[in-house]
């Protein structure tokens, strides 16, 4: 996990691999499991993760498939108490929170805070995962184009030189700038915060894509396929990606704590995912006005489930 | 090692280097002990930096703030809301009236309609007592001889996809034979008194092609609309409102220039000089000419009746020898910039704007983008010195940062959130002032749209929300329920139309009596679709995304489907709320105590880009609107107002929720410093004015080194 | 080394021709118009509206817009729509104010990241690598903005002195020294703040740089020579764990740009982050363009450095 996070310094991808160049032959599944062991922390990250991914089904299925928690009901009456207590005694029945307790007490709006952190982890982790897919997706096309057809010649440049000099271009610019911009100037929807987010953030895995694959492509197994007359994309599908990725994906769960972060730091702006949705961003970014008067909700739940989901 | 010792020294010492810095700072106690012009020194703080500091070109709060201290307008709204004279020392307001011989119309007796037959009939039945009396003539009419005059027309037209076109037509007008009336009050209904005389439908058929004449041949597009300005350029009865200002002598803009009527004049023409794209045009657009009669003394004569045109003299003057043709010209060569550079150079390019030079009560100092304003008193002000020496205004984003740096003394008046009221109100180092704000937040319907055209569902949606709890608990009792377009304070808002009830069961029955049925998943459905609309609002307001959610909830409640959305502010105004694109929004209006809502309510102004964007239409109301703009009796406005007021309540075009109260802190240090009959300094309490303003003795405050009692 | 240099300094020619087209296109390519123009303003009427967009060449074709943007921004009179005030000026007056922030924090990050990053390698698994693993962890998946608040909230509420913005207001009278120091406080917060992400960040790669290299035969060679094991880790070890950094200054810039703009925005610090930010508000396109224009040419600059500085450094890479 140490070594896998866009930006990395040029070589150091290269480097990690020659020193692997040797390991016996694996399966994908257990390169990645092995590169997890080596590190317990990526490990611990990784369960997380996964156990993330089932709250946030989980908080798709009890707050809008069935309601058990409803992060819309407004009950002003209701407004900012502590976690764990329960609702004043004249609030309408149906309007009640589920066992009849606020977890995690509740919002400027009576809301209940749990359920929209339920609800939340859902949007933001879907935000997180979509918007790296779609930067994993471009970071692999342009990475593996440029390293396995790098000396291809297009008129009198070498596809490598374009892609990694267009790359390079993006890479100029301050990111988050430039995905505040976008935001700001698309109608703003969940998902163009997602798609803008995932398109500005490849440059980093293409480079690290390119660099596996300019090493790979000197592996022993792929001059025996290549020898063996196996069809170029066979060998670049069947052998070259899946040896390439494993290390990519263990930067992909990087990639999503910095896709959630990013949409955190867009709601603090004010160009967020919109309301009724609610993310962990943009309930941190509502307590904010309320910082001297209830701290503890400002301070509650969200900033550890960041905590979490970084890990 | 030495590198282990550096790497492990170097960290250290920088942070405690950091850190000893804190020490040298001032706590809030603290803050005058050595440093005596802190209480000389009075700071603001404002959301957003100011734009242009130019009172015919700003349009933003920041820049009004500044421009209000540095430039003096003739007139301002003293502690009543009354007009007082500043630049101006007395002022009059007259009416001359021309009436045109329509030689088309016959009188009820059948003669024909001539100059003198005109003259006569309508000078005798004054005499005779037939025309009802006309209050504040004291001259007898007059008739004037037929004339000639060139004049240019600018016709605007728009392409299909909006883009404008615009054609200048120069014109030769043959202005008929006219009867001339002078007037020491304005009166709107002068025309009509004369009907006994003229009968009926005198002016419905003036031949205005007869006079007017194009000089040059324009397609059928332009003549169309060109036909649609005859009686804007030739009026068969025309009204010319007067007023005569005597200006003050003596005074001094802050470079030591002396203020005369040639600044008023600049003033006027920079307004209208297109290329200065003034957002101001539109108060000064009825104005026909500005004469200097004597350099302290201005007539200005106005084109048409227009009520809330004198309240336009309230803006700050320009000094003329800083921004004429030479000083621009002078500044352009200076700068050194390209020929087309040149070419386009304006008042809107020049240094001036950043550098203001004005006659108020500051002068300017300084301006650092997004940090602050620096204004110094002008110690040649014609009222005397202000009290404080410094006045900086302070750009701080955000509003917890801004409540950070007022406790700690950083800045000196905080406007407290709702939220945090009570919180100052029980604090005894601050003085707080609560007071309604000329605004008022609503939720606004499309009433073009099928869904929203009848006023009874209007009604019925506004019912389904709880608005007593909404200002209870979401702006914590910082909120009146208001119930119509006009500020809460002040005569024009009429106090006896109540509000709408809170009752989701009468709403239920109203919308079932329009054919609305509760459906299986609980929404209301009429011929196959269900009760569903977006609800929309800008983001960077918390309390309006709050109560976008709570209307939401609430007309679930009833089994109405609204689906919420929050668009930056450019985005919001450019393709929903300038295109009427929308269903709802929720957003508030500020207002001045200018009893015109032409703007906001006029069905003809529910264009795209126009402020009616709901859609407004009630012939009776256009009518009052009308009138209200053209009474210059304040008792009779008022009438009209409480009328139109109630006319808007009946028809619930927006839903009206709540006019905000704003609370403003201040360190209880802080003072009016009067000068007592002795000499001696008298210090007394801040106290606001009738429309909630503190500031209106402003240049008397002061900040003490003690706590007094008061 | 000079064919090295010249090499290096053309391809970073050919890459700002690119970067400038691109920052260009892309925010021209969407929506929006600027609020001068399509403005707030209600009372603009249309004719007015095609006057501005004329005199901002909004209705020309998107590469004549390019070379008029190119030929004003040369020739320096590039103006900002929403106040037609000159460009290049307003931005280096708003770079010279963001300065001393990221000169601190670009400090901070760097004096702090190597001695966390190196300790905890040389300690591997022990109690201090597991806090600093795990705190560094932490700081990177909390937002900025959420810490800032809480450090100002602490720091108003226990002490009582101001935070926000350059310097404290009204202290115009003080002693110099005072205000001195008064402006270095005021640079403390936002400047370990905009740091604490890039210190957790920089000290996990340092941590791992250097357990990559303490791995190495030659480390192990020089510790069974005996030597020292402070020798061997800050002799031998720590010089080579460095190099790759040598590369990252200069990739360095955009991020604490981009971070900036919420730094700047919280702390009313008026850099270049604000005018950023400000400037999408109001649609204000070229303080847009030009802003991300120089962010990418500082960019090339910091990379072409730190190339050059890689390759005298390092024997490994040849010049030709």
């Amino acid at each position: 996990m140490d070594q896998a996070k866009p930006n990395v310094p040029r070589n150091a991808g290269a480097v990690n691999l020659d020193a692997e160049g040797l390991a016996p032959p694996e399966t994908p599944w257990e390169e990645f499991l092995r590169i997890f062991k080596k590190d317990y922390q990526a490990l611990l990250g990784f369960l997380v993760l996964v156990l993330l991914l089932i709250t946030a089904l989980a908080g798709k299925a009890l707050t809008e498939w069935w309601v058990v928690f409803d992060p819309q009901v407004v009950r002003l009456t209701d407004k900012f108490l502590p976690p764990l207590s329960v609702p004043s005694p004249d609030s309408i029945p149906a309007d009640r929170p589920f066992a009849g307790v606020y977890l995690m007490g509740t919002d400027e709006l009576g809301r209940d805070v749990f359920a929209r952190m339920f609800q939340g982890s859902f949007v933001s982790l879907s935000i997180g995962f979509v918007a790296v897919g779609i930067s994993l997706g471009i970071g692999i096309l342009l990475g593996g184009l440029s390293g396995f057809y790098g000396h291809v010649k297009l008129w009198f440049i070498t596809v490598d030189t374009l892609i990694m000099r267009f790359t390079d271009a993006m890479m100029c610019f301050p990111t988050f700038f430039l995905i505040l911009t976008a935001v700001a100037l698309l109608p703003p929807s969940i998902y163009t915060i997602m798609i803008i987010i995932g398109l500005f953030s490849w440059m980093g895995t293409a480079r690290f894509v390119r660099a596996e694959f300019l090493s790979i492509r000197e592996q022993d197994y792929v001059t025996a396929a290549k020898a063996l007359g196996i069809p170029e994309g066979r060998i670049i599908f069947r052998h070259m990606v899946p040896n390439a990725l494993a290390p990519v994906f263990v930067s992909a769960t990087i990639g999503v704590a910095t896709a959630i972060l990013t949409e955190s730091g867009l709601s603090f702006l004010g160009f967020g995912v919109p309301p009724p949705y609610a993310t962990w961003g943009n309930i941190l970014s509502d307590g904010k006005g309320f910082v001297f008067d209830a701290p503890g909700y400002f301070h509650s739940s969200p900033g550890d489930f960041y905590r979490r989901s970084g890990l | 090692m030495l590198t282990k010792r550096l790497l492990l020294l170097i960290p250290l010492v920088l942070v405690l280097f950091l850190l000893q810095s804190f020490f040298w700072v001032p706590t809030y106690e603290s803050q005058s002990v050595g440093n005596p012009g802190r209480l000389r020194t009075y700071i603001e703080a404002s959301i957003g930096d100011a734009k242009i500091l130019n009172p015919i070109l700003n349009a933003d709060a920041a820049s009004s703030n500044i421009v209000s201290r540095v430039f003096e307008g003739l007139l301002d709204l003293d502690e009543n809301l009354n007009l007082r004279g500043r630049l101006a020392t007395e002022w009059s307001i007259t009416e001359g009236a021309y009436l045109l011989v329509n030689p088309h119309h016959r009188f009820p007796d059948g003669h024909e309609v001539t100059g003198p037959q005109l003259f006569q009939r309508i000078t005798q039945a004054l005499k005779a007592g037939l025309i009802q009396e006309m209050p504040g003539m004291t001259r007898p009419p007059e008739l004037l001889p037929a004339g000639q005059r060139m004049e240019k027309v600018s016709i605007v037209l728009l392409d299909e996809q909006g883009k404008p076109r615009i054609v200048e037509i120069p014109l030769r007008v043959e202005v008929p034979e006219r009867v001339a009336f002078y007037l020491t009050q304005v009166d709107q209904d002068l025309f009509n008194r004369l009907t006994p005389v003229l009968g009926e439908r005198y002016f419905e058929h003036f031949p205005y092609e007869e006079f007017i004449h194009p000089q040059e041949t324009v397609d059928q597009e332009v003549e169309a609309s060109l036909k649609k300005k005859y009686p804007e350029i030739l009026p068969a009865g025309e009204h010319n409102p007067t007023i005569l200002f005597r200006l003050r002598q003596g005074v001094k803009f802050h470079d030591g220039h002396v203020f005369d009527a040639g600044d008023v004049k600049f003033t006027y023409e920079s307004i209208m000089n297109p290329k200065n794209l003034s957002p101001r045009t539109p108060d000064f657009e009825p104005i026909k000419h500005v004469e200097i009669l004597d350099p302290f003394t201005v007539r200005i004569v106005y084109k048409r009746l227009y009520s809330p045109a004198i309240n336009a003299w309230t803006m700050g003057i320009l000094p003329e020898h800083l921004l004429n043709e030479a000083a621009l010209t002078l500044e352009k060569e200076k700068r050194g910039l390209s020929e087309e550079a040149q070419k386009t150079f304006g008042m809107r390019e020049s240094q001036f704007n950043r550098h203001p030079i004005g006659s108020g009560t500051f002068q300017f100092i300084e301006w650092q983008g997004d940090e602050f304003i620096h204004l110094r008193r002008f110690e040649d002000y014609w009222e005397g010195p202000a009290q404080y020496q410094d006045f900086y205004m302070r750009i701080i984003p955000e509003l917890f940062t801004q409540e950070v740096e007022f406790r700690t003394g950083a800045v000196d008046l905080y406007g407290a959130q709702p939220h945090q009221v009570n919180r100052y109100k029980n604090d005894p180092t601050y003085q707080w002032f609560s007071s309604l704000a000329f605004a008022y937040t609503y939720i606004g319907y499309n009433n073009r749209k099928p869904l929203f055209a009848e006023p009874m569902i209007r009604t019925a949606l506004g019912m389904a929300i709880n608005v007593d709890e909404i200002i209870e608990y979401l702006v914590y009792g910082e909120g009146e329920r208001t119930t119509g377009p006009y500020p809460k304070n002040t005569e024009w808002y009429d106090p006896s139309i109540q509000p709408l009830p809170y009752d989701p069961q009468g709403a239920r029955d109203i919308l079932e009596s329009a054919g609305w049925k509760m459906n299986a998943d609980g929404w209301l459905e009429k011929n196959g679709k269900i009760f569903e609309f977006n609800l929309i609002t800008n983001n960077g307001n918390p309390i309006r995304k709050n109560l976008m959610t709570i209307a939401q909830n609430a007309w679930k409640k009833i089994g109405v489907k609204a689906n919420t959305q929050v668009f930056e502010w450019a985005v919001f105004l450019n393709d929903f709320v300038n295109t009427g694109d929308f269903d709802a929004v929720v957003l508030g209006w500020g207002m001045t105590i200018d009893p015109d809502l032409y703007q906001i309510w006029h069905s003809s102004q529910a264009g795209p880009q126009q402020l009616n964007f709901v859609g407004y239409n009630n012939p009776r109301v256009d009518e009052i609107i009308v009138r209200i703009r053209q009474e210059y009796d304040r008792d009779r406005q008022e009438q009209l107002t409480h009328e139109l007021h109630r006319l808007i309540h009946e028809d619930q075009p927006y839903t009206f929720l709540y006019a905000p109260l704003s609370t403003r802190v201040l360190d209880k240090k802080i003072v009016l410093v009067e000068e007592g009959p002795d000499g001696q300094e008298e210090y007394k309490k801040i106290f606001p004015i009738k429309s909630g303003d503190i500031t209106f003795y402003f240049h008397k405050w002061r900040k003490l080194e003690f706590t007094p009692n008061f | 080394m000079w064919n090295f240099i010249i090499r290096n300094v053309a391809q970073r020619l050919i890459l700002l021709v690119i970067v400038s087209f691109l920052a260009h296109s892309f925010i021209h390519l969407a929506p929006g118009e600027p609020s001068e123009v399509d403005p707030m303003n209600p009372r603009m009427k249309p004719e007015d509206i095609a006057k501005i967009r004329a005199a901002f060449h909004l209705d020309d074709p998107l590469y004549m817009q390019y070379v008029y943007w190119v030929r004003d921004l040369a020739t320096g009179e590039l103006k900002s729509f929403k106040d037609s005030q000159p460009v290049l000026p307003k931005i280096w007056d708003r770079f010279l104010n963001s300065l001393p922030l990221f000169i601190l924090a670009t400090i901070l990050i760097w004096t702090w990241a190597f001695p966390t990053g190196i300790y905890g390698a040389v300690h591997r698994g022990g109690a201090y690598d597991r806090l600093t693993v795990f705190s560094s962890y932490a700081l990177i998946s909390v937002p900025g903005f959420f810490l800032s608040f809480l450090a100002i909230l602490w720091v108003v509420g226990w002490f009582g002195v101001p935070v926000i913005s350059i310097k404290t207001f009204g202290m115009e009278h003080a002693e110099p020294i005072y205000q001195a120091m008064d402006r270095v406080w005021h640079l403390v917060i936002p400047s370990i703040m905009a740091a604490i992400g890039g210190i957790a960040i920089l000290s996990r790669y340092v941590r791992s740089q250097m357990l990559e290299v303490l791995g190495q035969d030659y480390v192990r060679t020089a510790r069974a020579k005996g030597l020292k094991e402070d020798t061997v880790i800050y002799g031998h070890a720590l010089g080579n764990a460095l190099l790759p950094f040598v590369t990252m200054f200069g990739l360095l810039l955009p991020g604490l740009i981009g971070g900036s703009v919420i730094f700047e925005q919280i702390f009313a610090w008026p850099g270049l982050g604000r005018l950023a930010f400000e400037a999408i508000l109001a649609r204000d396109f070229p303080i847009i363009m030009t802003l991300n224009f120089i962010v990418a040419v500082l960019t090339l600059l910091g990379t072409l450095l730190s190339d050059i500085l890689y390759a005298v450094v390092d024997p490994r890479i040849r010049l030709h």
